[in-house]
């Protein structure tokens, strides 16, 4: 397959939008350097996301924005956290960070350092579903842009120092975002009680015991297995020409080869028939409490109007736990709600931060007569409009920039396959009604369903009043 | 009278307007920090005609965001709404602008929000470290201050205070006004005259704050947190101000020494050491000379010698300042990378906005270019010299005093002072 590669295919006759630059870039191209035209959507009013494919499966999302000569370049890779086995979590992670090293043309260190010099600014990201590497680059950045992350795409050098280097990074980022942070610790044990046995049950950043272990080996075989054209999706957004980029990519990525990407192991999670309850004691100053209410998947019907009812419950001050929690009833200092956003069915997550004394136990039951409401009744037609807006909002919020329009494409094209899926959900929010709240009010806000962490303040904080002192005490110690 | 910014972008449906004045937690009267912010955040807790419920529906319902914003030097009404909702919304916030009703009940029940949120904060270990930091670095000083104000100073704050904070300060002499999005520059115009329309005219408020002087010596403060398994540390001293001659000179040379993923700090502490997720140096202005700041969260067991690493970099920074590559290069990065600076409409904006009311030098963003372009190393080199002090330094760390105080006090040579406080002074 790989040899019939290197030799050039005859051309084809296209139809189609791009038929004739298409003709004209294919021309002595080899099969796994030709470029297909697969689809034209639409993104927003005025934009199109164009979807390209070439002979290797690399799909190519081109967004023509010509309001500033700046260009976002994303590569999204069909690969998470959800992919590693147990005893190597946090490798997804880990090899995130080891992309930004040595390739076979270009030394360590060179890859920042060169795309900074020439104005850039990279970034990356892991999360269950999903890899992504970002570059937000000048317009005239594109050619060398893209030479040096078709570069790491396959031929990336992993050696002994590098890897152990950036392993203490990454240890040093969990200490960071988990060990010492009381959301992050909290967020990490509600995900490991509620799944017993589908891969979310694991953190993305991994344990830390795995981390310390992963070896360069698993790191290159990692890399094989997973890092592949057709494994990946590019989002190209800004001040480019189609016919430029389409040129670059078949320059740059049309000698890779393509690989077979294992099949996925996954483990659906069994239905969950009883809440389950844990307390842990952490360095904070008030009670705190962290629930999980098991959600569809992104791609389910009532996603979207889950997410609606999660504004009414807690989007925003008027918001009905908001009211209730932290102005009427003052039992607590914060409150937020997210429905997660995954490929499979995940988790619909709570988080109720205590004022003062108050405890779990008020909380908690404050909560519940709150979803007690929208369980028995339906919301108020203003509170469903309420909502709407306040996602439109939201949408339009994300799209002000070039890598905010990138983000998105990218993610609805890796998750559901759909690069202009962002704005068809748009459109889902605006038909959702006051029935379709009940349904799912009652199907996944089910207390026998749901997982619970209880934080409690381990008594290393003094008590209000010498708080209150606190200030003066300090000033007389200096 | 009032400036006003307006950059159209039509882009996208969405009208961005911030209203900013002059005025901030520096006017604070002694014994009342955080009464800046609190009559900021009273301002959507009732006004002529409105509960405060009914000001939070509405903003909702018009699918708009309302916030507040209050800094040292500023205070910003900052509201964003789709377009089909503009004009009501703009209704509501001129309202809310011009006719607040600073009602007692609200009061007191913000007050303790406020007081709640104080206690919650303890839980940030980053908010702990820059707290320390700037409270020993600008001792009796307004930029010392917590924007916030503490539990006893927001318990003493009375209505009349807040009212009286209100009349000072928002007025339309004191007010700057910038708007982006899908407007014309004449309909940007007629919509900050709407929102401004019923404040008096007033005075622009003069700033209270005297530039800062350096306190002599190294100094340690160790905020003293349990089972901390990372230290957050902050080490600087005072910075640049935006009038100094060698304004520019000293950002581009601390890009070169922290400002970017590959430069030498990052370089030194993470890519080859791997002892922190991030290393970065920061030189800060407001109306007055702020901080020099480097910023590192090391494992417990390497802060004493990430420490170490640093006081000796900042050494080898005023010994041997940067190097000629080092210029070239962040010379480029810094004049490429400008285009991000200036892609959207509220960036365009916001730089208007800051300039006016920072009282920058003229032509302070649209010289950038050229300015940077023009530093020479030895411009850069003394800089460094000049502005970055290795003697009068502050070392702000948070971690477990029991197990890490000794061995980072050790770390610092010549140490003139050290305290210990705990985590939940403040």
């Amino acid at each position: 397959m790989q040899t019939a590669a290197l030799s050039p295919s005859p051309p084809r006759a296209r139809k189609g939008p791009y038929a004739e630059l298409l003709n004209e870039l294919n021309r002595d191209r080899t099969p796994l350097a030709q470029v297909e035209h697969d689809a034209t959507v639409p993104f927003g009013p005025a934009l199109r996301v164009e979807r390209f494919v070439l002979g290797n499966g690399l799909r190519v999302l081109v967004v023509e924005d010509h309001a500033a000569p700046v260009v976002c370049i994303q590569t999204w890779f069909g690969v998470g956290s959800r992919h590693e086995r147990e005893g190597k979590t946090g490798i997804a992670h880990l090899f995130e960070h080891l992309m930004f090293g040595e390739t076979e043309s270009s030394p360590h260190g060179a890859f920042d350092r060169t795309l900074e010099e020439a104005g850039a600014e990279t970034n990356a990201a892991t999360f269950l579903d999903w890899t992504y590497y970002h570059m937000n680059l000048p317009a005239d950045a594109l050619e060398l842009s893209m030479r040096l992350e078709a570069d790491r795409m396959t031929k990336l050098i992993l050696r002994d120092p590098q890897v152990s280097s950036e392993k203490e990074v990454v240890a040093n980022e969990r200490r960071q975002r988990v060990d010492d942070d009381v959301d992050g610790a909290v967020s990490e044990l509600l995900y490991k009680e509620a799944f017993r046995e589908h891969a979310y049950r694991c953190p993305t950043i991994g344990w830390m015991e795995d981390i310390k272990g992963l070896t360069t080996e698993d790191c290159v075989a990692f890399y094989r297995t997973y890092y592949s054209p057709n494994n990946a999706a590019m989002v190209v957004v800004g001040d480019v020409q189609m016919k430029q980029v389409l040129r670059l990519v078949q320059d740059n990525y049309g000698s890779l080869p393509s690989a077979t990407i294992p099949l996925e192991d996954v483990h659906p999670e069994s239905p969950q028939t009883e809440e389950r309850r844990l307390r842990v004691e952490k360095p904070t100053p008030t009670q705190k409490v962290a629930i999980g209410y098991k959600s569809p998947a992104l791609g389910d019907f009532d996603h979207a109007p889950l997410v609606l009812l999660n504004e009414i419950l807690f989007g925003g001050r008027s918001s009905r736990v908001h009211r209730a929690l932290v102005q009427q009833k003052e039992l607590a200092s914060e409150v937020r709600g997210w429905v997660g956003a995954f490929r499979d069915p995940a988790l619909y997550d709570v988080f109720l931060s205590a004022r003062g004394e108050h405890t779990c136990e008020e909380l908690i039951a404050a909560l519940d007569e709150v979803l007690e409401g929208v369980r028995a009744k339906a919301v108020l037609p203003e509170e469903l409009d309420k909502a709407k807006a306040r996602v439109e909002l939201a949408v339009l919020q994300g799209l002000e920039t070039v890598s905010g329009k990138a983000e998105q494409i990218g993610f609805y094209e890796i998750v559901l396959g759909d690069p202009g899926a962002l704005f068809e959900r748009l459109a889902v929010y605006r038909r959702v009604t006051l029935g379709d709240l009940l349904r799912v009010a009652r199907r996944y806000l089910v207390t026998s369903a749901r997982t619970v962490i209880e934080v409690i303040p381990d008594g290393s904080e003094d008590d209000d009043e010498d708080e209150a002192e606190g200030e003066e005490a300090e000033e007389a110690a200096s | 009278m009032t400036p006003v910014f307006v950059e159209p972008s039509p882009a996208l449906p969405v009208v961005s307007v911030v209203v900013a004045f002059r005025s901030g937690s520096a006017h604070d009267p002694h014994g009342r920090e955080g009464l800046g912010r609190i009559t900021a955040r009273m301002l959507r807790r009732g006004a002529e005609g409105w509960s405060s419920e009914a000001i939070e529906q509405t903003i909702d319902l018009l699918g708009g965001e309302l916030g507040v914003d209050v800094s040292p030097s500023a205070t910003t009404v900052h509201f964003e709404v789709i377009k089909r909702s503009l004009e009501p919304f703009m209704d509501l916030v001129a309202t809310l602008l011009t006719r607040p009703l600073f009602d007692e009940h609200e009061l007191a029940r913000l007050k303790r929000e406020v007081e709640a949120e104080i206690v919650e904060s303890r839980d940030s270990d980053a908010m702990l470290c820059s707290r320390a930091f700037r409270r020993t670095l600008f001792p009796q000083h307004p930029y010392g201050r917590r924007v916030g104000g503490t539990i006893p100073t927001v318990r003493g704050i009375a209505r009349d205070d807040v009212a009286a904070f209100y009349a000072a300060h928002y007025t339309r002499k004191n007010a700057i006004v910038a708007i982006s999005g899908d407007v014309e520059v004449e309909e940007g115009h007629a919509i900050a005259e709407r929102l401004l329309a019923k404040l008096p005219d007033g005075a622009m408020v003069p700033d209270p704050v005297p530039p800062p002087s350096a306190r002599p010596g190294r100094r340690l403060v160790f905020v003293d947190k349990p089972d901390r398994t990372q230290t957050q540390m902050i080490i600087g001293g005072l910075g640049t101000h935006a009038s100094d001659p060698d304004h520019w000179p000293l950002v581009v040379a601390n890009t070169a020494f922290g400002g970017t993923f590959t430069s030498r700090l990052m370089n030194e502490v993470r890519s080859k050491r791997g002892w922190s997720y991030g290393a970065y140096s920061r030189v800060g202005f407001d109306r007055q000379r702020d901080t020099f700041t480097m910023w590192t969260a090391p494992a417990a067991t390497d802060a004493a010698a990430c420490l170490d690493l640093q006081l000796g970099l900042l050494h080898a920074l005023r010994e041997e300042g940067i190097t000629a590559d080092e210029l070239a290069f962040v010379k480029k990065y810094l004049v490429r990378s400008h285009a991000f600076e200036v892609d959207t409409a509220r960036k365009r904006v916001h730089q208007k906005l800051e300039a006016a009311l920072f009282d920058l030098p003229e032509g302070y963003h649209e010289k950038q270019i050229e300015r940077i372009e023009a530093v020479t190393l030895e411009q850069a080199n003394a800089a460094i010299r000049t502005r970055l002090s290795e003697d009068d330094l502050v070392v702000s760390v948070v971690g477990t005093h029991e197990a890490l105080g000794e061995a980072i006090a050790k770390a610092i040579p010549r140490l003139a002072d050290a305290q210990v406080v705990p985590f939940d002074a403040e």
